[in-house]
């Protein structure tokens, strides 16, 4: 393979696959890599051809392989995806704080006692009339 | 190969995939190693198949009994269709050629 980099990419996915298979065709599946990449096949086509081949290979229950360690190959899938999704949810909050803080020195309803053109006045609309000032206005 | 077998090896070819039974093609007139097979798909068929398709398909055939390597020259390994394999490819062509003519005899009668 002439490009370093496209070599190291096929080789760093090419260790996804059991050892099993590696043995049997991590030559050869290097070997083909190379003579495509020549052609002017995009290297990131190639390794993402062989890690798509790598999670098949893992998922397939084969004769030799127990069924814990498929099990187990799926549980750490999903555990990854768990993980993602809690680190999307946990900014969801966040952010809703941030909303909020920003809301925070507007009183949702004008406070009887305060006059309306001072809630107008911190809300910068000197023009409200006093209707849009005290009903117009969502909570 | 008895009828029986015939039967479970087309039945074995509709289960593999189509990537599958297009090795199985390539390889019908002889010998070949992974990147001849890309090739020859690629002309006979169109279909460009990805090396990770390639290799999930030969384990699967060669697991079948469908087809055997050879000894690897250099780091090519060929592979090589094996009788079943060839009992097996007649019989799913022969059945896709009557699904084939069964439709093309309805799009006549339709008149489309």
């Amino acid at each position: 393979m002439d490009d370093p980099r496209a070599t190291r990419l096929v080789q760093i996915v090419l260790r996804c696959y059991p050892a099993r298979w590696r043995r049997r065709h991590g030559g050869e599946a290097a070997e083909l890599a190379a003579l495509l990449i020549r052609d002017g096949t995009p290297a990131g086509w190639i390794a993402w051809s062989y890690l798509a081949g790598a999670a098949r290979e893992w998922l397939t229950p084969r004769p030799g392989r127990r069924l814990s360690t498929v099990a187990c190959a799926l549980l750490v899938a999903a555990g990854s995806l768990g993980v993602s999704a809690g680190l999307l949810a946990s900014t969801v909050p966040a952010r809703a704080a941030i909303t909020s803080q920003g809301y925070r020195f507007v009183p949702c309803r004008p406070d009887p006692a305060e006059p309306v053109r001072g809630v107008i006045a911190a809300l910068g609309r000197p023009r409200l009339s006093s209707w849009e000032a005290g009903h117009g206005r969502s909570c | 190969m008895s009828e029986r077998d015939a039967r479970a090896g087309q039945d074995v070819l509709r289960r593999v995939g189509e990537a599958s039974v297009l090795i199985l093609i390539s390889l019908a007139d002889g010998p070949k190693h992974g990147y001849a097979l890309i090739q020859d798909i690629k002309a006979l068929a169109g279909v460009e198949l990805g090396p990770g398709t390639l290799y999930g398909a030969l384990d699967r055939l060669e697991r079948l009994g469908l087809i055997e390597s050879l000894p690897a020259d250099d780091r090519r390994r060929p592979y090589r269709i094996t009788a079943p394999g060839a009992a097996a490819l007649r019989v799913h062509l022969d059945s896709v050629e009557r699904v084939s003519a069964a439709g093309r005899l309805r799009l006549q009668l339709g008149g489309i």
